[in-house]
């Protein structure tokens, strides 16, 4: 049972998919270079940079985990998005290391790592950044599919059709456009998105009320659900690990780099992070709140339209029940509408980002032994494009998810994060780092969270990694990074034709 | 005084959400068309 109205909520949906298919295939008649495919250029000024950053940054799939860490841990929940929050602040005050990136002229961060480690390095960070990058990005269609097919009241059956015309429809423009469709659509998707979740915001508060929340969070969580330090499931082991990844997220992040990247100057690029720097605390305390009402209103027997795999874990799906029931007609269109521009500005930036890693990168030593032309570039990223597409269709149906979404999410991330972040530090400010520190780092960052991956799938070792938790082994990722690349860096004998950029 | 704080946080959050997709529609929508013109023009002969 749900509230949308294919006649009032179907025809406002498909006017913004209209819309958006229109904007963003209109501009592929700009693109005639790489340089406009994968960095618009270099011309994103600062408003449509905050535009683009945070309609990237929060999709259908972001929707769901801090709706589901709402619903988990209350307010709670929302620690990471400040601890965020804080970080893209500081950084972007600070221009620490995004200032010598973006002014290094770069298309990607492993570019920057040839210059002081050599190419192999770059090559090496490019594989470990894709890896972690597709494997983070698996989940996006499914779930965002299985959002879809909960609030709009389709058959679960038609989760793969839905999953399909979903991507069909991000693909053709994001193939076509590259980043300059990307940074358009972006644009008409915040402004949508943030309509969307506005509104819904104040209509939860203005109709069940700040005093009901609250409660509700005090009933099921007590004072755990107010400071992520008391939850019995975070402690400090939680906000420790937060703050590791929420740091390296905001400095080797590739969706966020690549708008970095794209800027016009180090400067722009700079208030671009400032600017956006609050939203990243809005994407979870926004929807943490959603996750919080589902807590509040939902009675016994709601997941009844789950399927028995979803109820493996029906936290995730509290938020889109409740808004199935909860949001009227034509309000329900302007939630689907967000929700579908939420999660293709994101699902088109991320297919975009890995793919340039995987053209300017690992690419990178293919192309320097055949010169390619600009039009052999573009045809090469755009298939490149549509491969990672069939592949998140094809792992989204495929993988089983073990425990919650963000965990998952934060795992797969470290799996670059931890060194990624470490070598970038280490390229900017320690003259000393050097290759071997930088091959420790990669090869460490990355042991730490695919083991814990693969374990869990594991009969044998999946209880361990349960009293393991996440949050222990993505600490000792980037301990792990940290050491390696001190250690491998001084074992190393200094040689002074060892390459070094200025900090700038 | 959690609650306080987590209600000064969400006042806070929604106040400022608000004034900057109003802020941002606008001023990126120049953005937009200023980045365009500039590609264009470099990407003549």
């Amino acid at each position: 049972m749900t509230n949308f109205n294919w006649n009032i909520d179907g025809s406002i949906v498909g006017l913004y998919l209209l819309a958006t298919m229109l904007a963003g295939l209109w501009v592929r008649k700009y693109v005639s270079k790489v340089d406009h495919f994968l960095v618009a250029g270099r011309e994103m000024n600062v408003y449509l940079g905050i535009a683009s950053l945070a309609a990237t940054e929060f999709g259908i799939i972001t929707c769901l985990y801090t709706a589901q860490a709402g619903y988990k841990y209350g307010f709670s929940g929302a620690t990471p998005g400040l601890i965020q929050a804080l970080a893209m602040l500081m950084i972007g005050a600070t221009g620490f290391c995004i200032k010598p990136l973006r002014d290094s002229g770069v298309v990607t961060i492993p570019e920057l790592f040839e210059k002081r480690f050599g190419s192999r390095i770059r090559w090496l960070a490019g594989v470990v950044i894709v890896l972690g990058g597709l494997l983070n990005m698996g989940m996006f269609l499914r779930v965002g599919g299985e959002f879809l097919v909960l609030v709009v009241g389709f058959d679960v059956g038609y989760l793969r059709v839905t999953m399909t015309v979903l991507l069909a429809a991000i693909a053709a423009y994001t193939i076509l456009g590259g980043m300059l469709s990307v940074l358009v659509t972006d644009f008409l998707q915040f402004v949508v998105m943030s309509a969307g979740l506005l509104a819904v915001t104040f209509l939860i508060l203005g109709s069940i009320g700040w005093d009901r929340l609250v409660t509700a969070v005090e009933t099921h969580h007590g004072v755990g659900g107010f400071n992520p330090f008391l939850h019995k499931d975070l402690g400090p082991s939680f906000v420790i690990y937060q703050i590791c990844i929420q740091t390296a997220a905001t400095l080797t992040w590739q969706a966020v780099t690549a708008r970095l990247l794209a800027a016009k100057d180090s400067r722009t690029g700079r208030k671009v992070f400032t600017g956006a720097a609050f939203f990243f605390f809005a994407r979870f305390l926004v929807p943490g709140l959603w996750g919080i009402a589902a807590l509040a209103v939902l009675a016994g027997g709601w997941m009844e339209p789950l399927t028995a795999d979803m109820q493996r874990d029906p936290s995730l799906y509290a938020m889109p029940v409740f808004l199935s029931r909860f949001v009227p007609v034509g309000l329900m269109g302007l939630l689907v509408a967000a929700m579908l521009a939420a999660d293709m500005s994101t699902d088109s930036s991320y297919m975009l980002t890995w793919a340039s890693v995987i053209y300017n990168d690992i690419l990178a030593p293919f192309r320097r032994t055949r010169a390619m032309t600009e039009r052999r570039g573009l045809l090469w990223n755009r298939f490149i494009v549509a491969g990672i597409g069939i592949y998140l269709l094809v792992f989204g149906l495929w993988y089983k998810l073990e425990g919650d979404l963000w965990t998952y999410c934060t795992i797969t991330g470290s799996v670059y994060l931890s060194s990624m972040s470490v070598l970038l530090i280490a390229c900017c400010y320690w003259k000393r780092a050097n290759s071997w520190g930088a091959v420790g780092a990669i090869v460490c960052g990355a042991v730490f969270p695919l083991g814990f991956l693969i374990m869990q799938k594991i009969p044998a070792t999946a209880e361990l990694t349960q009293r393991i938790g996440p949050n222990y082994s993505g600490i000792a990722a980037y301990a792990a990074a940290a050491l390696a690349m001190f250690v491998g860096s001084c074992l190393k004998p200094a040689s002074p034709q060892d390459p070094g950029i200025s900090p700038g | 005084m959690y609650k306080w704080l987590w209600g000064m946080l969400v006042t806070a959050c929604l106040i400022w959400y608000s004034t900057i997709t109003v802020y941002v529609a606008v001023r990126g929508l120049v953005d937009i068309r200023a980045m365009l013109r500039r590609i264009r023009s470099t990407a003549q002969p």
